[in-house]
């Protein structure tokens, strides 16, 4: 199926009315979350997961990555408006966001953000398109040593790329795996540290750590914390940049677009990093660098683009090789499991339904949200009032409609408490959550990879060296920890990235 | 890294060893024929390790500072957590609807001191609402009490 052929195809699939509707209620439900400080996209995924059990698998896949983008949208407009990331991904939003509605700029800025994030999101479907089919021919050359190897430079690159300690992501990343090895042992069906539990026996469910890590956790920060939200009072006039906007806007959005997908295709990126990268990039390349953090729209436009792009691109990955780059992604690769699909490099050839449908509908996605978004800012702003006195006990019975209902066992409402508690403290300590989820979701296929590579070569991990694209990922991840000490300008550029 | 990251590194260096051990009771194998044992062993003693450098470096007093966290309420966290452990336990013997009335109940007026008609009423709403929607329209499972709701 040629390109052409291949959209002309997916879009009648994604113009289907049920297919729609779940385009639809995804954005919906992505830019509202995205809104809404306290609740992300891969809670929200998770807590959506069950509703989908009566959904087809390509309904489902679409609503899923709905989600995910419009939650990218909606995160800014919180971000601009009161000053608090909607979204990690929208944290550098804020710098000159708020900035420029402080200005009275508000709607310039939104307006900018929506739109630099279409003009992303269409470039990174273009991009899918193009560059998915190819790699899907080289995918299929994987064996286990190449599917180790890429998980190993995953794990790095999600470890040297937080924002803290290098170190401590590095321990989560270990605790994440070690948490995965609890239940069943892939190869030989031996309990291991399950210590009688029916519970355990079936291993550490993925939906209960994440609602307890992302979704438990944030919402007893916030009330320990005592949140009161400053929602910005003066009237929001005039969405449309003007020409002086866009002509200082349409560099940044041509560059974030393109640094957010190529980045967001890398494994362990998501969409957070990139963001970063694009503000720092932005401001040195700007003439007046000092006009940066007091309301450059420049500071919009790129960051907003990239984390747009950021989404895209990283469903290369799942779309053809079946392989999680990052935590949002995992969640989409558990929907897909869940309903009997294995994304990869035969997803193309076996579900092209799928296949073009979901990246059809990220097109239609991407208008319905430009269409939604500018329109409905206003409803948002009200949604911003609501007290989180109120909002809280909501989110919490959510995660545990969410995490009772996928599994019908009581038990992993407590394993979800008891991981809210645990991301509590991580957060108070300094440890991120990220690597030990990835780490926990990508944990068996490493696990399954390494001893059949072992087994292939007869206990020479000398495999992991001789077989060409096993090399290229291995050699990857030692760049990884070598560069930021051989190349302080990429360090700097790293550490530019502002830790609150 | 600094003081304040004693205690926690060191419940987690605990823990490792406590898994190490635990994880050298499974068969571990050959290198060349991995056994179940073989991937928890690695990852417990290189999880220890890492907990030891961690260690070392928090009672040294060095490295990368932990972001300043902000005061937290904890008598509110602790609260609202023991509710929620509470909630967890008794869903199943008295059914959704009631469970989660008691629990909206207790955040509304208890950790966010509304007036009493107020959080009665705000309680029974959403409890009821997210029954219909996610039990009714949408057919979640749903814990079901003694009289079938």
């Amino acid at each position: 199926m040629d390109l052409l052929h291949g959209l002309t195809y997916g879009l009648a699939v994604s113009l289907q009315p049920g297919n729609l509707a779940a385009c639809f209620v995804g954005v919906f439900v992505g830019t509202l979350i995205g809104v809404l400080p306290g609740i992300g996209p891969v809670a929200t995924m998770s807590l959506l997961l069950p509703i989908t059990f009566t959904m087809s698998p390509t309904a489902s896949i679409i609503m899923m990555a709905g989600i995910y983008y419009g939650a990218m949208y909606g995160g800014s407009t919180t971000s601009i408006l009161v000053n608090i990331p909607g979204e990690a991904a929208s944290v550098v939003t804020c710098i000159d966001g708020y900035q420029m509605a402080r200005q009275g700029r508000a709607g310039p800025a939104l307006g900018i953000s929506a739109m630099g994030s279409f003009i992303a999101g269409t470039f990174s479907v273009v991009g899918i398109m193009l560059l998915a089919p190819p790699l899907t021919s080289i995918a299929l050359r994987f064996g286990p040593p190449e599917i180790f190897g890429l998980l190993l430079l995953g794990f790095t690159m999600v470890t040297y790329l937080t924002a803290g300690s290098k170190l401590k992501a590095v321990a989560m990343a270990l605790l994440g795996l070690l948490l995965g090895t609890v239940g069943l042992d892939p190869i030989s069906a031996r309990p291991r540290f399950t210590y009688g539990s029916v519970t355990l026996a079936d291993g550490l469910g993925l939906v209960p750590i994440i609602m307890g890590l992302f979704g438990v956790s944030e919402v007893l920060l916030n009330i320990g914390a005592g949140v009161e939200q400053e929602v910005f009072h003066t009237r929001i006039r005039g969405l449309l940049p003007s020409r002086e906007d866009w002509k200082r806007s349409a560099g940044p959005i041509a560059r974030g677009s393109v640094l957010g997908f190529l980045l967001g295709i890398l494994p362990g990126i998501g969409a957070i990093i990139p963001t970063f990268i694009s503000y720092a990039l932005e401001k040195r390349l700007a003439r007046q660098p000092e006009r940066f953090g007091h309301g450059a729209i420049e500071g919009v436009a790129g960051p907003e683009a990239a984390n747009n792009a950021a989404t895209g691109g990283s469903m290369i990955p799942l779309l053809t090789i079946g392989f999680a780059p990052n935590v949002v992604m995992a969640v989409l690769l558990g929907a897909f499991l869940i309903h009997g699909v294995q994304p990869g490099p035969l997803l193309i050839k076996e579900h092209p339904d799928i296949f073009w449908g979901v990246i059809a509908s990220m097109y239609v996605g991407n208008a319905m949200l430009l269409i939604l978004n500018l329109p409905l800012i206003g409803l948002w702003v009200q949604l911003l009032r609501v007290p989180y006195g109120i909002l809280f006990p909501l989110i919490l019975i959510f995660c545990v409609i969410g995490v009772y209902s996928e599994s019908s066992n009581v038990w992993d409402i407590v394993v979800m408490l008891a991981f809210g508690v645990l991301g509590l403290l991580m957060k108070r300590f300094g440890f991120e959550a990220a690597p030990l989820v990835l780490a926990f979701v990508l944990g068996r296929m490493a696990e399954e990879s390494i001893r059949q590579a072992l087994i292939m070569s007869g206990g020479r991990f000398s495999i992991l060296l001789t077989r060409p694209l096993a090399t290229v990922f291995v050699a990857a991840a030692l760049i990884v920890v070598v560069l930021p000490v051989a190349l302080p300008p990429v360090k700097r550029l790293l550490r530019t990235v502002p830790v609150d | 890294m600094t003081g304040r990251d004693r205690l926690p590194t060191a419940v987690l260096l605990a823990f490792g060893l406590v898994a190490l051990e635990e994880a050298r009771k499974l068969r571990f194998g050959s290198i060349a024929r991995p056994g179940p044992g073989f991937f928890p062993v690695v990852l417990a003693a290189a999880f220890s390790l890492v907990c030891l450098v961690l260690l070392v470096g928090a009672v040294r007093g060095r490295g990368e500072d932990a972001p300043a966290a902000a005061g937290l309420g904890w008598p509110k966290i602790v609260a609202a957590m023991a509710a929620l452990f509470a909630y967890a336990l008794v869903l199943e013997v008295v059914g959704f609807v009631a469970a989660t009335f008691a629990l909206l109940l207790f955040f509304f007026r208890a950790l966010e001191r509304q007036r009493w008609p107020l959080a009665l009423a705000g309680s029974l709403v959403t409890a009821l609402l997210t029954y219909l929607v996610f039990k009714v329209w949408l057919h979640v499972q749903l814990p079901a009490g003694p009289g079938g709701g």
